[in-house]
């Protein structure tokens, strides 16, 4: 006889369990539960259906997967969170009773809970924690910019917490910077959008997305819960300094790269680390795993002053001691800013400049977009964003820290592009410059660049210009065909050979040039469309819908510019609807528009349904695609009407 | 009960007494007894021979049945019938009782004063108050008393009431005041004892000392409410229960008395006992929650007896000598000492060493590391999606939102909004301001990672096209009707209700609402014959399926009619039709048959009535009267029987009618809901009725019902039965059709919906596979209906066509449809009095 079932014993009723049960099963707190859970990524499910999973119950609840909750009771954090509760009750009642010595031993030995394991579990390979970095990096960034000193009551976020996510953030685009891995970039009113391609597991590259909000205090409103956002950051740290150990390792550089204070202190931002390589007989992939030996030794070396394991690729003999005793291969304490200031002071200091210029990487950097070039970057830019990305792409920077005018910077002559973000008049340029070339471009410049990985022309882009459109380099399907920016690309290639080879001479004289062949391209576009659909599009539209007052207007002012006659513009007009009108027969011929509603008739109710839906979905994008191409529409039409008002008023 | 009780607890005292002798029996002889033994005896021997006396007599008293066995136990054996029961119990002792025999007084002393026994105790007070009166006697206690002797004090101890002058009381204070007397030790020579006076069992004494003339024993009174007596004396006679005056004797007496209110009932007595002053103050004391003794001192002097100065403990608790342990160390502690100090030394343990843990970064991944085999239950939280163009801050002018679409966003919730902001343009970078809503949604997306519910949604790629079921091509299916070729029209717009195509398809009948059947010619539409029935609207009309005669009925309120276009129609089918229609009249009058089965004569309701002359001239062949108002009616395929469906009709609303009888027959007794529509089986004996919501298909012949078929429809309106008979179509007024397949389930095989109002009509055409429904919305629908022989095959359904034409008026579109008998033609009839007859 086959197996009673009975009710609540399998399925939905035992695969799920509800908050509150969990909690009665873990005996813990709904706040340790929630920490638990955001560290493990325990997250609710949603049942197919929700009485079977609430045993006969309609009542709301959350329902977390059975599995998730028995595994938790398993889990070492659990442990440690107990620990801590009894911690801090022995901490108390030592302070209560004024122990202060016991205090102090308690506090010692404070339990500390890692979550290393956790980064393991979560992500088993380093591919799926590249995959997962984007959460992390943005929460980290947000953080690096939280205020650090905060209104009392308002944010209750660390300083130190600040200063780990400002140096985790430095760390990830240093190591950007280093390996070239900037792939695009965007623009966006909520900040600054970033992607790196990283390589992964067995070869695979990852794409990393990040934002980074533009430079100002953060509004922080009052309902944000702070320590669920800690608690998130917490796993969010440990997540990204051990991609980054691992990163930084596959680089042969030492993990964490020593921040050089002074620099720091100037104000350079990701320039403040110093990448020390480490030394070719210490194993690459000895970190993988840390042996107890290897712990001991390391114990040992620190009481013996310690063997020098490495060296800064840089520093002169007699500095590499002083500096490296405190580095150890695994145990690479970050120097105390005062530590670092007395240690390294005194010897000659290696930025990422001079590091660069003479690294092993830097000979693939020649095909790199910016190599040829050095920046000046103008005051009122964000140097924090457009540093990281020039030298992303092999640029040299300068600041506006080391000269506060272009001019007056020591090398002068050396740079190529000055980027400026705000309106400058050419007399200031030409004063400026003198017999320097140097291209005057608005930021926009530089992210379109590296968006369409070339270098395209800058004179739409110069100060005080009303710049062209800046589009997403992710927005793909949903994005219109723009032909005029078709053009432009096409301009572009043309002439990217000439930008090549001579960037400097991008005179006004050409830019005339450029604008008749624009012209030229338009008319010739025009006809190709003429030939292809053999009526004007405005002539067109107006077929399409012969009462549309405005569109008729417009087809007839396409007609005056494109010089045909009246008649012929009737007769093409009515040519052209009839086509249309045509067309729409065929393409809704009744017989074909019944027949497909009829056997809609024997279509099963679900499927009906679903068909409806699906209906609803396609017609709402089309929709809004409609949308976006009569708006487009409007604007074209506006630009030339003022265009040709522009002309009449010059003529 | 309560001599048996009585007896029980003398036994008990006479158990128990020779086991207290057992210990003192040996005093004289032996030497190890205690001291106050040994004073005891030497006071016996002094001046205190009362006590011994009474100690004696209570002895006596108490073992007194030993006493029987041992010398008196012939006399006394009438005198106490009672206690032969106690004797045999104690028959064990005897041996022992005859051996220490001499001893016997000494031994009864002594448990007078040391055991607690109760009744010995009270003996002993009785005895010793008369003792303090008597004079010392001479005689010696230790003289063994006769028979005669005990016998005396036994009877004075009854005669003589206590005197309770002194008492207990006084005795006991004798003894608290310390009198005693010195006396030379008879133990220690030389040594000399103060001995005191033996202390009476008083108030005090854990027993109870209250003189107790109580003879019937620590019993429950209750027992002996009902009875004149309370009890047995010792001679097994009643005691009777003393004279108590009535309650108002009582009350007189309390009156009178002074005292009576310090005077309390003893139960066991059955008399009033006045309280002494003492145990008044012992009530109130008690009353006051104070202790019962006044003599007694909450508050007394601590008495230090081991702390204070001089009464330090001296002596050690053990004199075992110190061990060496206290004063030498310890060999093993030093050598683990000595370890430590020695890895100290070493460096192998480092005092206060940072513990080695591991280091807060490593690497954690490897080559080697491979992804968790994916669960079904994992389900990863979506990334967040890039930013599209829209989001820039230079966005092309297209997607800058105009003023109307701005005002609807801000008019949105925020959480029905598609984006989180509005597409705005800046000039310049220096220009954009920072995002505001930065750390709220960087919180809202953290919210959604470990708080909102996940579920996995397969995302439906698929082309809405494919759902579309595959069905052959209407022109494929060809013939059937598509257009509407002629049309009937009829005066006055009114109402057409019923329409049918007579069975050779030449003719169609259509009943309005005017009261008028007509006939038209079907192919040119011309209107070839009237009646006018004038009873009101032609609900129905139906032509008889009968190719050899050619006769319809008609139905109006409260009658079915008959008629026959007789002078259309072929002489031969007139004659046979006349013939059939007629040979009733001449045979007999009308019947009725109400109740399957049964025959009812003269129900007055349903009658055939034969038309008038002129009546008859223009075609009409019989009136059948029935109650109500029939609605439809349904012809046997043979031509004979028709059924009608009326309602108002109650049990009578399903009649059917045989046409060469003239004959009614109810089949229902009762019918379960209102019938809608009925229809015969074409090819068995079965009956088709439809209710509002169920089908119920009977057997005529063998009168049962078959099946019931439950349609999930609201409200039946039509039905019509597949040529074959194995499948059904149900129209109803909730806008859908149901087809049964009655082969496969008593439930639809396909229930279709897709016209917009009411159903009105289904019909099935009679030979070519098409159906057909007509709709309040003015449509027609016209299906294509295969129905396989092959049992395994689902009947084929493919929509064919859409008929539009008939108007909608007041509501309702087309009423009713009926197909050409042949031809893939189709008639229908409409509310806007339009009958069209659709052609292929």
């Amino acid at each position: 006889m086959a197996k009673i079932k009975r009710r609540g014993e399998s399925g939905a009723a035992k695969n799920y369990t509800t908050r509150n049960q969990a909690l009665k099963k873990l005996q813990i707190s709904l706040s340790d539960f929630r920490r638990l859970c955001i560290l493990k990524g325990i997250y609710p499910r949603e049942p197919l259906n929700k009485k079977k999973a609430n045993k006969g119950s309609s009542a709301p609840a959350s329902f977390y997967y059975q599995k998730d909750i028995q595994y938790l009771l398993h889990e070492p954090l659990l442990v440690k969170f107990r620990e801590h509760k009894a911690f801090a009750k022995k901490l108390a009642r030592a302070v209560g009773r004024g122990e202060w010595g016991l205090a102090k031993n308690l506090e010692d030995a404070k339990p500390v809970a890692r979550l290393d394991h956790l980064v393991k579990e979560r992500y088993p390979t380093f591919t799926l924690a590249l995959q997962d970095l984007q959460d992390p990096l943005n929460l980290v960034h947000l953080f690096s910019t939280l205020p650090t000193n905060p209104i009392p009551g308002k944010t209750l976020v660390p300083s130190a917490v600040i200063a780990e996510c400002s140096r985790l953030i430095s760390e990830w685009k240093v190591w950007a910077i280093r390996t070239h891995s900037l792939r695009r970039m965007f623009l966006g009113v909520k900040g600054v959008y970033y992607e790196c391609a990283v390589p992964g597991q067995g070869g695979e590259t990852v794409p990393v997305r990040w934002l980074e909000g533009y430079e100002f205090q953060q509004h922080v409103p009052p309902d944000v819960d702070f320590r669920i956002l800690l608690t998130f950051l917490e796993l969010y740290r440990t997540l990204l300094a051990f991609v980054m150990f691992k990163l930084y390792t596959e680089e042969n550089l030492v993990y964490p790269p020593p921040l050089d204070v002074e620099l720091d202190e100037r104000g350079e931002s990701v320039g403040a680390f110093r990448l020390v390589e480490r030394k070719e007989d210490a194993p690459a992939s000895a970190p993988a795993k840390v042996s107890r030996k290897e712990v001991k030794r390391a114990i040992q070396g620190i009481k013996a002053g310690g063997p020098i394991e490495e060296e800064d690729v840089e520093m002169e003999a007699d500095a590499v001691p002083a500096d490296t005793a405190t580095e150890e291969e695994d145990f690479v304490e970050r120097p105390t800013k005062a530590a670092e200031v007395d240690d390294v002071a005194p010897a000659p200091l290696t930025t990422y400049n001079s590091l660069l210029a003479t690294s092993s990487t830097a000979s693939s950097s020649k095909t790199l977009l910016f190599s040829p070039y050095t920046f000046y970057l103008s005051r009122e830019t964000s140097s924090r964003t457009w540093e990281f990305v020039v030298r992303a792409l092999g640029g040299r920077v300068i600041t506006s820290l080391s000269a506060s005018t272009p001019d007056a910077s020591a090398e002068a002559d050396r740079i190529t592009h000055v980027l400026i973000d705000r309106p400058m008049t050419s007399e200031r340029i030409r004063e400026m410059q003198g017999a320097r070339k140097w291209v005057w471009v608005q930021p926009q410049w530089v992210a379109d660049c590296v968006n369409r990985n070339k270098i395209i022309s800058a004179e739409e882009y110069g100060p005080g210009k009303l710049l062209p459109p800046h589009l997403s380099p992710w927005d793909g399907e949903g994005e219109l065909a723009r032909p005029w920016l078709e053009e432009e690309k096409a301009a572009e290639e043309a002439k990217v050979d000439e930008v090549d080879e001579e960037v400097e001479a991008i005179a006004e004289d050409e830019e005339d040039e450029e604008d008749e062949d624009e012209d030229d391209e338009d008319e010739e576009s025009q006809a190709e469309e003429d030939e292809s659909s053999s009526y004007p599009p405005a002539l067109l539209a107006a077929s399409l819908d012969p009462s549309n007052a405005a569109l008729l207007r417009a087809a007839e002012l396409e007609a005056e510019r494109n010089g045909t006659t009246h008649a012929t513009f009737r007769t093409q007009l009515k040519e052209a609807t009839k086509a249309n009108s045509s067309k729409k027969e065929v393409s809704k011929s009744p017989a074909a528009n019944k027949d497909e509603d009829l056997r809609k008739i024997m279509m099963s109710n679900k499927k009906s349904k679903l068909y409806e839906k699906i209906k609803y979905s396609n017609r709402q994008k089309a929709d809004e695609e409609a949308n976006l191409q009569r708006k487009r529409a409007e604007v074209e039409k506006r630009k030339r009407k003022e265009a040709r008002s522009a002309g009449l008023g010059k003529a | 009960m309560a001599p048996r009780s009585s007896a029980a607890s003398s036994s008990r005292a006479t158990r128990l007494v020779p086991s207290v002798q057992a210990g003192p029996s040996r005093l004289p002889t032996t030497s190890q007894s205690s001291k106050k033994r040994a004073a005891e005896v030497v006071e016996e021997d002094g001046d205190s021979e009362d006590e011994d006396f009474g100690i004696n007599g209570d002895g006596l008293e108490l073992s007194g049945d030993e006493a029987d066995e041992d010398d008196v136990s012939d006399d006394d054996e009438d005198e106490f019938p009672e206690l032969d029961s106690g004797s045999e119990d104690g028959e064990e002792q005897e041996d022992e009782a005859d051996e220490e025999s001499a001893s016997e007084i000494v031994d009864q002393e002594d448990t007078g004063s040391e055991s607690g026994y109760n009744s010995s105790d009270i003996d002993a007070m009785y005895d010793s108050s008369p003792s303090t009166s008597l004079p010392p006697s001479p005689s010696s206690s230790t003289k063994p008393l006769s028979a005669d002797e005990k016998l005396s004090k036994l009877i004075s101890k009854h005669s003589i009431k206590p005197d309770d002058s002194i008492g207990a009381e006084g005795k006991i204070s004798q003894a608290k005041d310390g009198k005693g007397v010195l006396r030379p030790s008879k133990l220690v020579p030389g040594g000399y004892k103060r001995e005191y006076e033996d202390v009476e069992a008083g108030y005090g004494s854990e027993s109870s000392t209250e003189e107790n003339p109580n003879t019937v024993g620590n019993i429950p009174m209750e027992w002996y409410d009902d009875l004149p007596h309370i009890g047995y004396d010792v001679n097994g006679r009643k005691i009777f229960r003393p004279a108590k005056g009535d309650e108002l004797d009582k009350f007189l007496s309390n009156v009178e008395d002074p005292k009576a209110w310090m005077s309390v009932e003893d139960k066991a007595l059955q008399q009033q006992v006045q309280l002494t002053d003492k145990e008044l103050d012992i009530i109130r004391r008690l009353e006051r929650a104070e202790n019962p003794d006044a003599d007694f001192d909450p508050y007394q002097p601590t008495i230090e007896w081991f702390t204070g100065k001089g009464m330090e403990r001296q002596m050690p608790l053990s004199a075992a000598p110190e061990p060496k342990r206290r004063f030498v160390p310890s060999k093993w502690e030093h050598q683990k000492v000595m370890k430590i100090v020695k890895a100290i030394r070493e460096g192998r343990i480092v005092p206060n060493a940072p513990r080695a843990t591991k280091p807060a970064v490593y690497g954690i991944w490897s080559d080697a590391d491979k992804p968790n085999v994916e669960h079904a239950m994992y389900m990863p939280a979506p990334q967040l999606p890039p930013p599209k163009t829209k989001e820039s801050y230079n966005p092309p002018e297209e997607y800058l939102p105009s003023e109307q679409e701005k005002k609807e966003w801000e008019e949105l919730e925020k959480e029905d909004r598609k984006e989180d902001f509005l597409p705005q343009k800046y000039d310049a970078l220096r220009l954009v301001p920072g995002y505001k809503n930065m750390v709220q949604e960087k919180f809202e997306r953290c919210l959604d990672l470990y708080l909102a519910p996940r579920t996995r949604r397969v995302k439906l790629n698929i082309d809405p096209e494919s759902l579309i079921p595959k069905l052959p091509s209407p022109r494929e299916l060809r013939p059937f009707p598509i257009v509407s070729s002629v049309q009937y029209r009829h005066p006055g717009d009114t109402r057409v209700r019923g329409i049918s195509v007579n069975p050779t398809g030449e003719w169609v009948a259509s009943g309005s609402e005017d009261g008028i059947v007509r006939l038209w010619d079907l192919g040119n539409g011309r209107e070839v014959w009237t009646w006018n029935l004038k009873a009101g609207a032609i609900q129905h009309v139906e032509w008889s399926p009968n190719k050899e005669e050619a006769m319809l009925v008609a139905l109006v309120q409260g009658k079915v009619v008959v008629l026959s276009p007789l002078w259309l129609a072929s002489p031969s089918v007139a004659a046979a039709t006349l013939e059939h229609a007629n040979n009733a009249f001449a045979s007999s009058s009308a019947t009725t048959k109400i109740g399957a089965g049964k025959e009812v004569k003269g129900v007055e309701a349903i009658k055939w009535v034969r038309p008038s002359e002129s009546e008859r001239e223009r075609g009409v062949l019989v009136h059948v009267e029935v109650p109500g108002t029939p609605k439809q009616v349904a012809w046997h395929r043979k031509g004979d029987y028709f059924a009608t469906v009326s309602i108002e009709a109650a049990n009578k609303s399903v009649l059917i009618h045989q046409l060469s009888k003239h004959a009614t027959q109810s089949p229902f007794r009762k019918t379960n809901g209102t019938v809608q529509r009925v229809a015969f089986h074409p090819l068995k004996p079965w009956f088709f009725a439809a209710t509002q919501r169920y089908v119920r298909l009977y057997d005529l012949a063998g009168q049962k019902l078959i099946k019931t078929l439950q349609t999930g429809l609201k409200w039946i309106s039509s039905m019509d039965v597949h040529p074959m008979g194995d499948n059904l179509i149900v129209g109803s007024y909730d806008k859908k059709l149901a087809w049964f397949d009655m082969d496969l389930s008593n439930k639809p095989f396909k229930t279709l919906r897709y016209h917009s109002r009411a159903l009105r009509s289904v019909a099935y055409h009679p030979t070519l596979p098409l159906f057909a429904s007509a709709s309040d919305d003015g449509t027609i629908h016209i299906f294509h209906a295969t129905v396989y022989t092959d049992l395994m095959q689902n009947p084929l359904i493919v929509p064919l066509k859409i008929l539009r034409g008939h108007k909608i008026t007041e509501g309702l579109g087309v009423l009713d449809l009926r197909w050409h008998p042949e031809k893939p033609w189709l008639v229908s009839s409409g509310s806007d009095g339009e009958v069209r007859l659709w052609c292929s």
